[in-house]
């Protein structure tokens, strides 16, 4: 035993060494949030300093940054709303209902995912001057709806799967309709499942670039977007304010760590059995 | 038990016939726009058929962004996988049930940044004088300056490692998961047998997942073809052109350089066309 020794003790310390680096840059950034330029500046990074909100305050006070957030919470919002709507029924129906389409149907909603973001974003953008909906909330929610409905009903399929058939079947006997088995049966049993699915298509949609930076020239800024605009103007704006607002820019996902690790267990749980 | 119900069709017609309309009318109005010549700057357009598509073949830009995206995407791909396994791996060996969770915890953080803040977080830690990840070889070297997003020939890798960062370790969660599906019964036996630690896992439990590994890879292939917020932020597709991917290319022809709206609509149905042969061919084949 005693030569697997010293191969443990690397095996550890390159995981250590991992672990600090998943979460040590993120961590130097909120750090640099809460510095003055002049601390940030420096050739030897400086760990004691006195801290100052000056960063923070200046970037929640942005006209730019605020609309910014307001529009990503709805287009967002609303975006995962409709995937909720119409993609759960969906799911539910491929994952319980077979037919000789549900193998074609899947691999259908898979491949809206192989679609190049610039491929649909050209396009769309000049559709969009056309109906004169251009730089609009509604364009991007709808544009965003694609994703959101395609990976909910991607992700949920498995989890109305994973749903015990005899439940179901007991309420069919109970008198149930097919409807109320749906509502009162399987998304109760599924939600948790489900809630992953629908975090996951936040995220998504939250971190979404592209899209968003074609389809908005001025109202219809997203947060991603206005983040980076504050870079574009080089190294004149203070690095402070950006590292303030790449952190605001990053708090919504990690809201959802949670949610989403649970999820990821509960995937595999359903693996085993 | 189920009776006959009209469920499936008022469930699923409506989510499909809203899914077919949002992807078929940009889709088939990005080749619509590629036969045309239209700008942004005028309104007029006349149909050219396809001589923006000739165009492309003789365009060097375009054939070093080509050449671009395949380097992006054979790096991106490659080290992901490594650094899932090899992690993964770690983490079911020396790893007990509480640590395993907290590196779990930890290794999810990087994947659910926007890829703008990633890129942002990294580009402030390449920077050559300021930077935190240069600042060790600032003190080793006594000073001298390593600027990594600045050299043609570690641009790509340099923003390659961001790609790595938020899914290598993110898929090594998976990874470890997938191990602990595993039965226990073959571990033991190969144990029984002297057989090393390292050769379990080469011969034993990864032979094993090879279905589940490589489906793995199949969605890191579609993740990495969205490169762009990353090269974005960090370097614009330069210095130069050496990290300039196809759908950088196509945004920058088509609304930063010159608004060839149809220039660049011609490229994104190429490599529309290119992903969705590929992966229709390799998704067919995962299933089989």
């Amino acid at each position: 035993m005693k030569t697997i020794r010293p191969g443990r003790l690397i095996a550890k310390t390159i995981l250590a060494l991992a672990g600090f680096l998943a979460v040590f840059p993120l961590l130097w950034t909120a750090l640099n949030a809460l510095k003055n330029n002049v601390d940030i500046i420096t050739r030897v990074p400086k760990v004691v300093f006195t801290p100052t909100l000056a960063n923070i305050s200046y970037i929640l006070g942005r006209d730019s940054v605020l609309t910014g957030l307001y529009n990503s919470a709805v287009a967002c919002g609303a975006a995962v709303l409709i995937g909720i709507v119409l993609g759960l029924p969906a799911a539910y129906a491929v994952a319980r209902y077979p037919n000789r389409f549900a193998g074609d149907i899947q691999f259908f909603v898979l491949s809206l995912r192989f679609l190049p973001p610039v491929a649909v974003a050209i396009p769309l953008m000049v559709i969009w001057l056309q109906v004169g909906l251009y730089d609009t909330l509604p364009a991007l929610i709808v544009t965003y709806s694609l994703l959101t409905i395609s990976v909910i009903m991607w992700l949920a399929i498995p989890a109305f799967q994973g749903v015990p058939k005899e439940i179901e079947e007991a309420a069919f006997v109970d008198g149930y309709g097919a409807y109320s088995v749906f509502w009162r049966i399987a998304l109760p049993v599924a939600a948790r499942s489900l809630i992953g699915a629908v975090a996951f298509s936040f995220v998504l949609v939250w971190n979404e670039f592209l899209i968003a930076l074609m389809l908005s020239s001025s109202n219809a800024k997203t947060l991603p977007i206005v983040a980076s605009e504050l870079s574009q103007q080089g190294m004149n704006v203070p690095w402070g304010i950006l590292n303030a607002s790449v952190v605001l820019l990053s708090l919504p996902p990690l809201l959802f760590l949670g949610v989403l690790s649970g999820f990821l267990n509960s995937v595999f749980r359903q693996k085993k059995s | 038990m189920r009776r006959r119900s009209s469920l499936p069709v008022t469930f699923l017609v409506p989510t499909l016939a809203i899914l077919l309309v949002l992807s078929m009318v940009p889709t088939l109005y990005a080749i619509v726009i590629a036969l045309q010549n239209r700008e942004l700057s005028a309104p007029g357009y006349s149909w050219v058929w396809f001589s923006n598509f000739a165009d492309l073949f003789s365009d060097r830009r375009f054939l070093n962004a080509v050449w671009v995206s395949v380097k992006w995407e054979i790096v991106t791909v490659v080290a992901t996988m490594v650094v899932a396994i090899g992690l993964g791996v770690l983490m079911f060996e020396v790893a007990g049930p509480r640590l395993r969770n907290f590196y779990c915890l930890l290794f999810i953080i990087p994947v659910l940044l926007p890829r703008v803040s990633a890129a942002f977080v990294w580009k402030f830690a390449y920077h050559p004088l300021y930077g935190i990840a240069t600042y060790p070889y600032r003190l080793i070297t006594g000073g001298l300056i390593f600027d990594p997003l600045s050299k043609p020939g570690s641009a790509l890798f340099a923003v390659a490692s961001v790609d790595v960062w938020q899914w290598g370790l993110f898929f090594a969660v998976i990874v470890l998961k997938l191990l602990e599906t595993l039965p226990p019964q073959p571990i033991e036996a190969a144990r029984l047998d002297h057989a090393k630690r390292w050769q379990i896992h080469a011969y034993v439990t990864l032979p094993m997942l090879k279905a589940p590994l490589i489906s793995l890879m199949f969605v890191k292939m579609i993740e990495s073809l969205r490169s762009f917020d990353l090269i974005y932020v960090m370097t614009r597709g330069g210095p130069g052109v050496a990290t300039e991917t196809l759908d950088m290319y196509a945004f920058s022809q088509g609304f930063i350089e010159s608004g060839k709206v149809s220039y660049a609509s011609a490229m994104a149905v190429l490599m529309m066309i290119a992903t969705v042969i590929t992966f229709t061919m390799l998704w067919k084949r995962v299933q089989a």
